[in-house]
């Protein structure tokens, strides 16, 4: 193997994201060109699914823990970006109880979306230590109990986020490019993650934890470490939000729109990148027909009672159905390879040709 | 003897409130082969587990290049240059023996010694290179063990600690990595190998030491070994049974 690699091998390297990245940008090309304005919005509200999903691959897909805590983060990215971003006026209007410091505070949308995802990564980084200390059924019931924590403080802190009610008037910035944009920018920053020191420790971690602290892997820290930086994407991917959706309030952080997000995650396969591209495409397309054939069913009156929660219903089910005959999700733990590298040099011979031993 | 490179003082080790070692003293010298050999829960495992830090111990020093290491993080340990390959061949089943190489190479990680040692370990391994970008899980046994082995040997041990690394091999794998033990010796590795074939360890090892109920009850040479001890005795006792490592008359 020689030590620098050619410009041929690196491309056949990242052939995999290289096609993920051309097949999601000429789909939102010929959106942008030929679409309805609701297509152009159900595409540019994939991509900020694409760039959640990411981000929480990072941490979930890589670390094996089941994480219900991130929507939170995406809910502190969207209330400071959005507070950061507003008018002063607007702000006074929108939430009359914000304490006077906030209403006065102005940045632009760069800079307010950016300090969403900062403040973000910060308080995960102050609450995060104790928790990645804990693992299997303990870690995933302490971080569902920290996302209720989330969403009481958003609910209660009135001054900052106007309690329970809608928080609104925001601009809306976000275009199907800039969504697009930023879904491409998170793959590649999952993808090169998952290759890296830090993200190479952490899934030897997760394969085995007590083997992974006899190489040297300091556990917890690597745990940390990536907890921080998914939720720095996660608060970025709030801030790029809420300037789409214009308006929201804390239920948009909560247990429905994780459980989305972690079913994104689970079907497509937490273990790679291309599971969690597919898993985001799969789930936004049942999605989406789905809120179809409610509307539809719901229209033609013929049901004596309004069809509700269809969704999630068949989410669910089919999250079932992948957790029991593909645990690993429809891609697995592998990077799809369209073109499989042979190993160094001579080919590998086939697995079955090897003598047991 | 020479200097010692690890000495090892009146260590006890627990797993919760079993005490599994009660006072073991070992010291081994720079480039020496070492076996402990003794029957299962003899305490010779967790004696490895808690030289590496895995286990904390109760109580006793642990020394290693004159200092003291004794309660350290396992991170910490690696670091100052001692690797364990676990019982059982614990390599990382879901990543790729590239990645895990890789692993064995972070903690002390330098871009250009990596490539060096690559082709090193493909010397030693040839099947690894083949088996490159292939998960590690699909390997067989023998071909993980050996990824175990190599995965260690990527961070540069001082000491190279090996749990049982013929267990649940076929004959001629053990012969494989057997040889392998030696060359590695030979070539300068200072190995502290804790092995079920007492017969085969004796053949390669400079000294060994007996162990029984968490206690080494004999220390010497594979000759001085032979003479006195029973050796079938150590691993045909019921384990539990101190006579079993009685000394012969």
């Amino acid at each position: 193997m020689s030590s620098k690699k050619s410009i041929r091998e690196a491309l056949l390297d990242h052939s995999t994201l290289l096609v993920l990245m051309g097949a999601v940008t000429i789909v939102g090309v010929v959106v942008q060109l030929v679409g309805t304005p609701l297509l152009k919005n159900i595409y540019t509200s994939f991509c900020i699914s694409l760039m959640m999903v990411l981000g929480l691959q990072m941490f979930m897909g890589n670390s094996g823990i089941l994480s219900w805590t991130h929507i939170g983060f995406v809910g502190v990215g969207a209330y400071v970006s959005g507070i950061l971003s507003m008018q002063p006026m607007m702000k006074q209007l929108g939430v009359p109880n914000m304490y006077p410091f906030l209403v006065s505070l102005h940045a632009p949308i760069g800079v307010a979306i950016l300090a969403g995802g900062l403040v973000a990564a910060l308080l995960a980084a102050l609450i995060s230590y104790p928790l990645m200390r804990l693992s299997d059924a303990a870690g995933v019931i302490t971080l569902f109990a920290t996302l209720i924590v989330f969403h009481v403080v958003m609910t209660q802190w009135d001054n900052v986020t106007n309690g329970p009610r809608t928080f609104f008037g925001l601009q809306e910035y976000t275009t199907l490019w800039v969504a697009l944009i930023a879904a491409l920018a998170t793959m590649v920053l999952a993808w090169f993650f998952r290759d890296s020191a830090l993200g190479l420790r952490i899934r030897a971690s997760r394969d085995d934890r007590y083997a992974a602290r006899a190489v040297g892997i300091d556990v917890v820290r690597v745990r940390y470490l990536t907890f921080v930086l998914s939720a720095l994407v996660m608060g970025l991917a709030g801030g790029i939000w809420a300037h789409f959706i214009t308006s929201f309030s804390p239920k948009a952080f909560y247990i429905a729109e994780m459980f989305t997000l972690i079913s994104m995650l689970v079907i497509g396969g937490a273990g790679s990148i291309t599971g969690a591209v597919t898993g985001a495409v799969v789930v936004t397309i049942v999605r989406e027909a789905l809120r179809q054939v409610e509307a539809a069913i719901n229209n033609a009156h013929v049901l004596p009672f309004e069809v509700f929660g269809l969704t999630e219903l068949v989410l669910a089910v089919f999250m079932v159905a992948v957790l029991i005959w593909r645990p690993v999700g429809v891609i697995g733990a592998q990077e799809a390879r369209l073109v499989r590298l042979k190993a160094t040099s001579g080919g590998g011979r086939p697995a079955e040709a090897d003598k047991e031993v | 003897m020479t200097d010692a490179l690890l000495t090892v003082d009146g260590l006890e080790a627990a797993y919760g409130s079993i005490r599994a070692v009660h006072g073991v003293d070992l010291r081994m010298a720079e480039g020496e082969l070492v076996a402990l050999l003794g029957s299962n829960g003899a305490g010779k495992s967790t004696t490895l587990k808690s030289i590496v830090g895995v286990l904390k111990p109760v109580s006793g020093t642990i020394r290693f290049s004159g200092e003291d290491i004794t309660g350290k993080a396992p991170e910490q340990i690696v670091k100052r240059g001692i690797s364990l390959v676990p019982e059982g061949r614990d390599v990382f089943g879901a990543l790729t023996v590239e990645e895990n190489l890789r692993l064995g190479a972070y903690a002390v990680y330098e871009r250009k010694q990596y490539q060096a040692d690559l082709q090193e370990v493909f010397d030693l391994f040839p099947v690894l290179k083949e088996r490159f970008s292939q998960p590690a899980g699909q390997l067989s046994g023998g071909e993980q063990q050996m990824l175990a082995i190599a995965r260690a040997l990527m961070s540069h041990p001082k000491l190279l600690m090996l749990d049982e690394p013929s267990l649940g091999l076929s004959p001629a794998m053990t012969d494989v990595i057997f040889d392998l033990i030696v060359r590695l010796n030979e070539r300068g590795a200072t190995i502290l190998l804790v092995e079920q074939n007492a017969e085969r360890a004796l053949e390669i090892v400079d000294r060994a030491y007996l162990f029984a109920n968490g206690r080494i009850e004999f220390e010497g040479t594979p000759q001085q070994i032979r003479e006195r001890v029973d050796v079938a005795a150590v691993y045909f006792g019921d384990g539990t049974d101190t006579d079993a490592c009685e000394v012969k008359q």
